[in-house]
C-alpha cells in the first residue's frame, strides 16, 4: 500500500515535470496535435472516396465503418499519451547508452519509464476518436442498457493495456539487441488490420489478429459488442484476459531483458 | 568531375555502412510496411465484391494489387530523409561543421543517401518486380513485363527522388521556424501521401481535383513512376509527365539554393 502511494506521488511530480516541459514550447505542440489530427483526417477522407463508389463494405456501412474506426483511436490515444517513452527504449534509449540512468535510481525501471513523459500529441488521435464516433453514434442505431454502458468504461482501459503489453515486450528486446523500435514498428502495422471489420479478411488474417497479435481485440471485437451487443463473453471478457496476458508476458520480459542488459557505453 | 567524385565517394560508403549495420531493423521496418501493403490490400478486395463494377475509375482488381506494391515500391525507392536530418542539425548545432568544410551542404547529404538506396535497390526491386510480375501473369494468363515502361519507370523514379530530396531540404528549413519536426512532418507527409496517390489513386477523385493534383509536384513523386510501369501513361503523355517530373526537380532546386542562401545569413548557432 505504501509503495503504490509512493509511485503516485512520483507520477504527479513526473507529470508536473513535463507539463512545465510542454509550457516552455507550446507552438511545437500544438503542431504535434494537429499533425496527428491530419493522419487521421487523410483515412477518413479515403474511406469517404471509396464509400461514394459502393453502397456497403460486405454489409458494413460507411458509418458504422467510421465508427469502429474512431473507437480503435481511444485505446490507442490513451497508451499513447501516457506511455509514448517506450518507443525511446527500442529506437534510442538502450543503443545510445542512455538506459543506465534508469538503474541507478531507487524505482522500479519499467515504472519509471512508463511514467516519465507524456505525449500530448496524442490528443490530435483523441479527439478525432471521440468526434468520430459522436458524429457516427446517431445514425448506427445503437440499443443501449446499463450494463452494456458499464462494460463499454471497463473495456476502455483493458484496451489499452494490449498496447502497452505488446510495447513493453517489444521494447525489452533492445536489451539483447539493442535497438527493436521497429519490431515495435512491425507490431503496430498489424494493428492497422483491426481498424476496420474482421469480416473484409481471409482466415488467416483473422485467426493472426485475433489469437497471435491480439489487436482485433482493441477495436474492432469490443465495438462489434456495442454495435450489435452480440457475444458480450468473446467480446469483452476476452478483451480482459488478453490484455492481462500481455501485461504479463510484458513485464516477464522486461525483467528478463533487465538481467541481460549491458550497457552500450556512452 | 573526376575529383568531384572522388570527394563525395566516403559519403557513399557511409550511407552503405549505416543500412548494413542496422539491417535486422531495416527489415523489420519493411516487414512493417508489407504488413501496411496487405491492410490496403484487404480493404481493396472487400471493396471490389462489394462494388458490382469489375472496373473502378480505370482499375481493375489486379491491377489494384500491382497497384498497391508499386506504390510501396516506389515511395521506398524514392524516400528522402532530409527533412530531419537538417532540422536536427540546426537544432544542435552541428550544421555548422557541414558548413565550414569546402564542399557542398546539400551534395553531401544526398550522396550520403545514395549509398542508402543503393542496399534498398539491390535488396528490394528483384522481389518486388518479380512478385508484381507473378501476380500480373496469373490473373492475365500472359507475361505483361515490358522492359520499355520498366527502364521509363527507373528514369521516372530518378525524378521523383530529385524532387523528393530538393523538397525535403526545403521543408527542413522550417526548422528555423519550428523546433519541433516530428509534429510538422508528420503532417507534410499526410499531406504528400495524399496528393501524390499513395493513399488512393488519384482517378478516384472527383474530376477538377484529380486535373489539379496532377499538375502539383507531389503527383511526381509517386503517381507518375506507378503509372508509367503499369503502362497507363504511353505515347505522348509519358512524355508530358516525365517533362513535368523534370520541370519540378528545376523547380524545387533552385527554391532549395534561394532558401539556403537567405538562411544561412540568419543561421545563429548556438555551442555545437
Amino acid at each position: 500500500m505504501r509503495q503504490i502511494k509512493r509511485m503516485l506521488r512520483m507520477h504527479k511530480i513526473f507529470v508536473a515535470q513535463e507539463l512545465k516541459r510542454m509550457m516552455e514550447y507550446k507552438g511545437d505542440f500544438i503542431v504535434g496535435i494537429i499533425g496527428f489530427l491530419f493522419a487521421q483526417c487523410t483515412n477518413m477522407l479515403f474511406l469517404w472516396i471509396i464509400f461514394r463508389q459502393i453502397p456497403s463494405l460486405m454489409g458494413w456501412t460507411l458509418n458504422q465503418v467510421v465508427f469502429i474506426y474512431g473507437f480503435s483511436l481511444i485505446p490507442k490515444g490513451i497508451d499513447h499519451l501516457l506511455f509514448d517513452n517506450l518507443w525511446a527504449i527500442g529506437h534510442w534509449t538502450v543503443r545510445k547508452g542512455d538506459f543506465d540512468k534508469y538503474l541507478t535510481r531507487p524505482v522500479n525501471t519499467l515504472f519509471h519509464v512508463m511514467v516519465e513523459r507524456l505525449q500530448i500529441d496524442a490528443l490530435g488521435e483523441l479527439i478525432m476518436g471521440i468526434a468520430l464516433i459522436c458524429i457516427t453514434l446517431p445514425s448506427v442505431a445503437i440499443q443501449w442498457s446499463l450494463l452494456k454502458i458499464l462494460l463499454i468504461i471497463a473495456v476502455i482501459p483493458f484496451a489499452t493495456l494490449i498496447y502497452t503489453g505488446i510495447k513493453i515486450a517489444t521494447a525489452a528486446i533492445a536489451f539483447w539487441t539493442k535497438r527493436s523500435g521497429n519490431i515495435t514498428f512491425m507490431f503496430y502495422m498489424v494493428n492497422d488490420f483491426a481498424k476496420y471489420p474482421v469480416s473484409i479478411y481471409n482466415n488467416a488474417v483473422r485467426f493472426i489478429i485475433t489469437y497471435i497479435i491480439p489487436f482485433a481485440f482493441t477495436a474492432y471485437y469490443p465495438a462489434e459488442y456495442i454495435l450489435t451487443g452480440n457475444n458480450p463473453l468473446f467480446n469483452i471478457g476476452l478483451t480482459i484476459v488478453i490484455s492481462l496476458i500481455l501485461m504479463v508476458i510484458g513485464i516477464f520480459v522486461w525483467n528478463k531483458g533487465i538481467r541481460a542488459y549491458e550497457s552500450a557505453g556512452s | 568531375m573526376k575529383k568531384k567524385f572522388r570527394i563525395y565517394m566516403p559519403f557513399v560508403n557511409a550511407g552503405m555502412q549505416e543500412t548494413t549495420t542496422y539491417r535486422a531493423n531495416w527489415i523489420f521496418l519493411m516487414i512493417g510496411n508489407v504488413l501496411g501493403c496487405f491492410v490496403s490490400y484487404f480493404i481493396w478486395k472487400a471493396v471490389f465484391i462489394s462494388g458490382n463494377n469489375e472496373n473502378m475509375n480505370g482499375f481493375t482488381m489486379p491491377q489494384m494489387v500491382v497497384y498497391i506494391f508499386l506504390m510501396f515500391l516506389t515511395s521506398t525507392l524514392i524516400s528522402s530523409g532530409g527533412t530531419y536530418d537538417i532540422g536536427e542539425e540546426i537544432r544542435d548545432g552541428s550544421i555548422a561543421m557541414r558548413i565550414i568544410k569546402p564542399i557542398s551542404y546539400n551534395s553531401t547529404f544526398l550522396f550520403q543517401e545514395l549509398g542508402n538506396k543503393f542496399m534498398t535497390v539491390c535488396i528490394l526491386i528483384v522481389p518486388l518486380v518479380v512478385g508484381v510480375e507473378a501476380v500480373r501473369c496469373i490473373f492475365t494468363g500472359s507475361v505483361q513485363f515490358n522492359i520499355f515502361n520498366f527502364l521509363m519507370y527507373i528514369l521516372s523514379c530518378v525524378f521523383a527522388y530529385l524532387i523528393n530530396f530538393f523538397f525535403n531540404i526545403c521543408f527542413g528549413f522550417i526548422a528555423f521556424i519550428i523546433k519541433y519536426l516530428w509534429g510538422a512532418n508528420m503532417m507534410k507527409n499526410c499531406i504528400v501521401g495524399f496528393l501524390s496517390g499513395a493513399t488512393i489513386p488519384l482517378s478516384f477523385l472527383p474530376d477538377t481535383l484529380e486535373r489539379v493534383f496532377l499538375i502539383l509536384p507531389f503527383a511526381s513523386l509517386n503517381y507518375t513512376p506507378v503509372m508509367i510501369y503499369m503502362g497507363m501513361y504511353s505515347g505522348v503523355s509519358m512524355i508530358y509527365y516525365l517533362a513535368l517530373q523534370l520541370f519540378w526537380v528545376l523547380t524545387f532546386w533552385g527554391l532549395s539554393k534561394l532558401l539556403w542562401n537567405v538562411s544561412i545569413k540568419h543561421l545563429t548557432v548556438q555551442g555545437g
